[in-house]
């Protein structure tokens, strides 16, 4: 899935640059990109979602 | 002030991208490329928010400052400040030089990751801060040549960072893994997967989920125990505590080490779930000297549990987190230096210390007994088993520096027989213990049971149903007797097993 996640950066990336009237459809690939990247990271930590420390 | 106009703001981003690439994630790359090193689900969670803020920057490069690209800067560093503690976390505390995988300039990656995101956080606030006027963004303004660059070189980075995470994690639907091994570009060395990582439940502190413990809420009654046919140790006759003490009773102790004939000996230390500390007189219903201790001094204590003697007129007090205070009687302490310590005092007592005990096998886990064993010079805590950590741990301390000297789980004589096969030590809950003649006398809430432990053996040797105990907080030796104290200020006194 990191490597998808990669591949949509390099979407949104592309169309920054080489189609800029796609403003949107860039923001929400990065919004998309960004969820993606924080749910993998909550499923790495789900059974402990705050650090393993005293509190 | 130096103000930033819009030009010079997408200019300075532009170089800021540019840095974040070719230092951190292309730091990484390289880790990957000359050293093998491939990332961990939570390292590549982290490398992508720093691609991810990157991304942003070209967006604030191509289309101006726009509030919702702030917005999503402010968020981005957020969220990789927190993911980057929770990952630290796992390593920052491990012994020198320990650590997960390679490091940069002397600190980890996950380390890189915090202060990085950090620096966002800082940048993107310093940024709106010298910005001249509202944000604006002006249409068809062209990026200059950093702004080009900086893009280009983000298509490299993310390339190079997507063929990296097609050998090390695959492509969907295998994730990144927990451990990673070494990055090959040989197919035969891949391994991809990662969906183990969904084993376990959900957990909002994992194994540090420990409820306070709650040694009443056990059975009390010892034909449930999980040792069968125990011989019983009846009680002889009760006594009770007549001086009035602040709070419920939770441990006591006996002064033993005082000569013979000495007012001293037989003295009772006692403390109480209110922080109370009280030196009684033999007869227990003289306050000789009286301290409430101020919980939340520096060093928090939980409820008092144990207590103690030491030799030199020292008494050693122990809360529920393992927390310690070390008192001695002063008929000279200065109440100006003590107030700090005691909410309460009478003006006899000093604090010598507090600190922490720090457990291994015990680490987790809360304790509700504290003894002396004068021929080791130890003090001994008995860890209490929580729904996450079944154990029983007898935990050892050196008195000289109040550090561990040894742990270990007790085994059973092969004399005790279990009265099934998943019953075992970890089920008494110990409330109270004493120490003399090289054993370890331990009392049981769950299930009135006393223990008697051989602290060279290391094994539970005899054991006895203690019939007719409620609410048993504390134990202590008296000569040829055992005194279990109860939290309703009644000890039961106990013929002293000497075998």
């Amino acid at each position: 899935m990191e490597f998808l996640n990669f591949l949509i950066i390099l979407w949104a990336a592309w169309l920054v640059w080489w189609r800029p009237e796609r403003e949107r459809l860039a923001f929400a690939l990065l919004i998309v990109s960004f969820v993606l990247m924080a749910l993998l990271f909550l499923i790495g930590t789900h059974t402990s979602f705050v650090p393993g420390v005293n509190l | 002030m130096i103000a930033l106009t819009e030009e010079r703001l997408r200019g300075l981003v532009a170089w800021l991208a540019i840095a974040l690439l070719v230092v951190p994630v292309g730091g990484a790359l390289w880790l990957g490329a000359a050293h093998g090193e491939s990332p961990c689900i939570l390292c590549w969670a982290q490398r992508t928010s720093m691609v991810l803020i990157a991304l942003v920057a070209l967006f604030v490069v191509r289309y101006g400052p726009r509030p919702r690209y702030v917005g999503m800067l402010v968020l981005l560093g957020a969220w990789g400040t927190f993911m980057a503690l929770r990952h630290s976390a796992l390593h920052l505390a491990r012994d020198v030089g320990q650590g997960f995988s390679g490091d940069m300039l002397g600190a980890h990656t996950y380390v890189w990751a915090w202060v990085i995101h950090w620096v966002v956080l800082l940048a993107t606030g310093a940024l709106l801060l010298l910005a001249r006027g509202p944000l604006t963004a002006t249409p068809g303004l062209q990026p200059g040549r950093a702004g080009r660059f900086a893009m280009a070189l983000l298509v490299v980075i993310v390339a190079a960072n997507a063929l990296q995470a097609f050998a090390s994690t695959g492509p969907p639907p295998f994730i990144g893994q927990a451990d990673p091994v070494r990055l090959s570009l040989d197919p035969r060395r891949w391994v991809w997967g990662g969906w183990e990582e969904l084993e376990g439940r959900p957990s909002l502190r994992g194994a540090w989920t420990i409820p306070q413990p709650d040694p009443f809420a056990a059975d009390p009654d010892p034909a449930h125990g999980p040792l069968s046919d125990l011989p019983q140790l009846p009680v002889q006759r009760w006594e009770r505590i007549a001086a009035t003490l602040d709070g419920t009773l939770t441990d006591l102790a006996i002064a033993g080490v005082a000569a013979a004939g000495s007012e001293d000996r037989g003295r009772v230390l006692a403390v109480t779930d209110r922080f109370g500390v009280y030196v009684l007189d033999a007869t227990l219903s003289r306050v000789l000297h009286r301290v409430k201790l101020d919980p939340g001094y520096s060093i928090d204590l939980s409820p008092l549990a144990g207590a103690a003697f030491l030799p030199g007129d020292t008494m050693v007090v122990l809360s529920t987190n393992k927390s310690y205070v070390l008192l001695t009687p002063d008929s000279g302490a200065d109440p100006a230096r003590d107030w700090r310590h005691f909410l309460e005092a009478d003006g006899n007592v000093t604090e010598v210390r507090r600190s922490r005990f720090a457990t291994v096998r015990a680490r987790q886990q809360y304790v509700l007994a504290l003894a002396y064993d004068p021929a080791a010079d130890e003090l001994i805590t008995i860890s209490v088993p929580s729904p996450r950590h079944q154990r029983l741990v007898v935990s050892r301390f050196d008195r000289a520096d109040f550090l561990l000297s040894s742990e270990f789980l007790p085994r059973l004589d092969p004399a005790l027989v279990p009265s099934g096969p998943e019953r075992g030590l970890a089920e008494y809950v110990v409330t109270g213990a004493a120490a003399g003649d090289g054993r370890l006398y331990a009392i049981s809430a769950a299930y009135s049971t006393l223990l008697v432990i051989d602290l060279q053996a290391r094994r539970v040797t005899t054991a006895y149903a203690v019939p007719g105990l409620s609410q048993p907080v504390g134990l202590a030796v008296r000569d040829r007797e055992l005194l279990v104290a109860q939290a309703d200020g009644r000890i039961a006194v106990l013929a002293r097993p000497l075998q």
